[in-house]
């Protein structure tokens, strides 16, 4: 059962001339996980705010045809409803932080108490968060004293602590070190086993080949390609588009080890050890 | 690189601090209201001795110091001014070779100093035993607007953040080869290569900050609740009604004397 | 004739908490990445380098001058930093000013400062936008931008902070040729780096941090050799050398092609 549903839609945000987004029409499943990928300025991250709503809602502009969450229509409905169903992280830990709470389980609070959860509920969400995301530690920490991976393990469970069924994480960890970077991906994956649907626009392709169900490679506004990261990664004219298939994959093809029947090249550092070895 | 948040609040154990801060707020009143209502001095200096003993018992005089200290210059002047120049002044008070001071412009004067201390010292009851955000709480609960109480308490914390943005573009500047300590026309200089940047990073911060907190529900029409209910004693109210009820006594002692 | 040379440096905010232990390093003509996790002191480094801080103990000279003498806008002629993000820098109106102001603030004439802003901006490959507002342009262009008007400024050392922050592929690519113009033109390069692909790809030489103490340096061959050492560290192999090593356990593969090319033979 697909839990998002867009129909042909377009925006143009104000004062540009441009369409950012142009006809997308696609569906995700419940529990998929989705990893988007292309240039910047391909409007990977417009897309994003137009599944949370924040696209027409918090950014005017002209905007047509239909993005569906849960059966909700995100135009007709307005953010806070759709907070409830799907939740966004953005690229800068820094400016998540409400800046109003002293310490990490505070913090996390923050949107169940704008939410008027009770304390008891509230209070059993943010353990179960910080356990999942392996924060608990920190919980009575300043958030602006956190490492980066932490601050964005932290924004994560701010949003998951709301219960929604989508996550939709832009660049979580392009401003993280190669431990933090590690440590969102793990975070991630674990919400992703755990049920929850993801959207994650990502430039570590490595990172998201391995965990992506699917694969969406955008270009000017448009959707080039939906598919498995095989399917996608192995596309000749990848590069055409400004992203570069993973290292493995780029191996593989020069030296021409690919599936025989698929025609599709290795994406992991794994397959693409066994794939050589067999291949000997 | 460590952000201190802007509080003033010590941490203690005492009486003082187990009182709600609305008790608090209503004694600021109460000290400042009832020798104002009397017109009487020694009713002035039973209320300012009260007000330490309440900062002794607090455990936090010790921080009210340097904040006296500083109103210290300010209230010194007005001593002299007054002491001097009232339009008030008959009697000689004492002098010193031949700058006079009167009795009636010192009485002001020290009026005026009384009050002003007693204040502080009130406000210093507030401040340091109570945390901002259990101020801010308690406001809301009476109706304080939900936004203006992010405000309050974010201001606390955004401001040191901000100051380190600052501290960065300030390096970011000075790499380019541009002064920014030493003469004024140098500062001047310095300027606008500082404010630009300042100004854009703020922009930029809380457009994506107004972005997360709206997911997150800030716009919310439902009736917020609260992670952590602060206990506070319940001698607050009683205490309330008592200094309504002195205050209460004493303006009617004025009407009726 | 440029120089670096770092004397059993130390330094520190509060004496109980050291950032940086008794470093000595001295640094040439090869482009050199400063890799560590967060925290390790990298960014405390470069900014020592640059006399935006003071050594605590220990001592910095740079072409000659001890940092802690010299002033901030002394250094900047021989100097440059590129910081990590471009708003902390950009104020201008126009992208040409933006990268003039680095070059007349260190003296440059006018018409020197103009000929190196638009080499710049040819080199960074963004010519074409030198009068545009630089609000208007992405962030990674402002990106460029900023290093564009660091490298106007025309000093023997230039230092990126996280060049590759935010940026896509062709952005990477853009970097790693600028980087490699600057060597060609005779500038010492010093990288402060989390990508790990572009140091194995990129930098000749590669000094580990950890913990306010140089762990490891070398070339970078030789570093991402120290496989242990480096996963202690809190950091990564390349993805290309982490498959080499499950091949043929003790050789360093850093490129794709050195991968192709050794298969082949």
């Amino acid at each position: 059962m697909s839990i998002i549903s867009v129909r042909h839609l377009n925006y143009r945000y104000p004062l540009k001339k441009e369409l950012t987004l142009v006809d997308l029409s696609f569906a995700i499943n419940k529990g998929e996980f989705i990893g988007i990928v292309g240039q910047n300025l391909a409007g990977k991250s417009t897309l994003c705010q137009a599944l949370i709503g924040l696209v027409p809602h918090f950014h005017k502009g002209a905007y047509g045809g239909i993005v569906e969450i849960n059966g909700i229509n995100v135009q007709e409905s307005d953010v806070n409803t759709i907070s409830e169903k799907a939740g966004i992280v953005f690229q800068n830990p820094f400016t998540q932080i409400s800046g109003s709470k002293l310490t990490v389980y505070e913090e996390i609070a923050f949107g169940l108490e704008n939410l008027g959860i009770p304390q008891k509920e509230m209070k059993m969400r943010i353990d179960q968060a910080l356990k999942l995301l392996d924060i608990y530690e920190c919980r009575n920490q300043n958030p602006f004293e956190l490492s980066g991976g932490q601050m964005q393990r932290m924004a994560i469970a701010s949003i998951i602590t709301m219960r929604p069924e989508v996550i939709i994480l832009d660049e979580p960890t392009s401003q993280l070190d190669p431990k933090g970077t590690e440590e969102v991906f793990r975070a991630i994956n674990a919400l992703s086993k755990e049920g929850m649907t993801v959207i994650m626009v990502e430039h570590k392709i490595e990172s998201i080949a391995k965990y992506a169900d699917r694969i969406m490679l955008m270009a000017n506004g448009g959707i080039i390609d939906f598919d498995s990261p095989q399917k996608v990664f192995s596309r000749a004219d990848i590069l055409d588009y400004g992203v570069p298939p993973p290292v493995y994959t780029q191996i593989c093809r020069q030296l021409g080890i690919r599936n025989k029947n698929t025609g599709l090249y290795p994406i992991t550092l794994e397959e693409a050890y066994e794939w050589m070895v067999s291949t000997e | 690189m460590v952000i201190k948040a802007l509080s003033l609040y010590q941490d203690r154990t005492s009486l003082v601090h187990t009182i709600d801060p609305i008790t608090k707020l209503v004694f600021i009143l109460f000290s400042l209201s009832f020798p104002l209502i009397l017109q009487n001095i020694y009713w002035s200096v039973g209320i300012l001795i009260f007000c330490i003993l309440l900062l002794l018992l607090g455990k936090v005089f010790k921080q009210t110091l340097p904040i006296l200290g500083l109103s210290f210059i300010l209230l010194l002047s007005i001593l002299v001014i007054q002491g001097l120049y009232s339009p008030k002044n008959e009697t000689l008070f004492f002098s010193v070779g031949f700058i006079r001071f009167y009795e009636e412009g010192l009485l002001v004067a020290v009026r005026i100093i009384l009050r002003v201390t007693t204040l502080l010292c009130s406000v210093c009851i507030l401040v340091l035993t109570t945390k901002p955000s259990d101020l801010i709480q308690s406001l809301m609960k009476k109706g304080l607007p939900a936004k203006i109480g992010y405000v309050l308490n974010s201001v606390m914390q955004i401001i040191p953040e901000m100051r380190s943005t600052m501290a960065t573009i300030s390096d970011a500047q000075r790499s380019r080869g541009i002064e920014t300590e030493g003469k004024l026309i140098t500062r001047i200089k310095a300027f606008f290569p500082l404010l630009g940047p300042v100004i854009m990073n703020a922009l930029v911060s809380t457009r994506e900050r107004s972005m997360a907190l709206e997911v997150r529900g800030f716009n919310s029409t439902a009736k917020k609740s609260y992670l952590v209910e602060p206990t506070f004693s319940r001698i607050g109210f009683p205490l309330q009604i008592v200094m309504m009820v002195v205050l209460a006594g004493a303006i009617g002692w004025r009407i009726f004397q | 004739m440029t120089s670096i040379t770092v004397k059993s440096l130390s330094f520190y905010y509060k004496k109980e908490d050291p950032i940086l232990t008794d470093i000595s390093l001295t640094f040439d003509q090869r482009t050199t990445a400063i890799i560590g996790q967060n925290g390790a002191g990298k960014t405390t480094l470069v900014k020592l380098l640059k006399g935006l801080l003071k050594p605590a103990s220990g001592e910095i000279w740079i072409n000659d001058q001890d940092t802690r003498v010299v002033s901030v806008a002394k250094l900047a002629g021989y100097i440059g930093l590129v910081f990590q993000n471009p708003n902390d820098q950009i104020f201008k109106s126009k992208v040409i000013d933006e990268v003039m102001f680095g070059p007349l603030n260190v003296g440059q004439p006018k018409e020197e400062a103009i000929t190196n802003s638009m080499n710049a901006l040819l080199m960074v490959g963004m010519e074409d936008k030198k009068d545009d507002h630089p609000y208007d342009l992405s962030l990674s262009e402002r990106k460029l931008i900023s290093i564009a008007s660091i490298i106007a400024m025309n000093t023997d050392i230039v230092i990126f902070d996280e060049p590759t922050i935010a940026q896509d592929y062709a952005g990477k690519e853009t970097i790693k040729r600028v980087i490699h113009d600057l060597q060609k033109k005779g500038k010492w390069v010093i990288t402060i780096i989390h990508d790990m692909d572009f140091v194995a790809e990129t930098f000749a030489r590669t000094i580990v941090l950890a913990n306010g103490k140089i762990l490891l340096d070398g070339t970078t061959r030789e570093i991402f050799l120290q496989k242990d050492v480096l996963v202690q560290a809190g950091l990564n192999l390349p993805h290309v050398t982490q498959l080499g090593y499950l091949l043929e356990k003790n050789k360093t593969v850093l490129t794709i092609d050195e991968f192709i090319k050794d298969s082949k033979l």
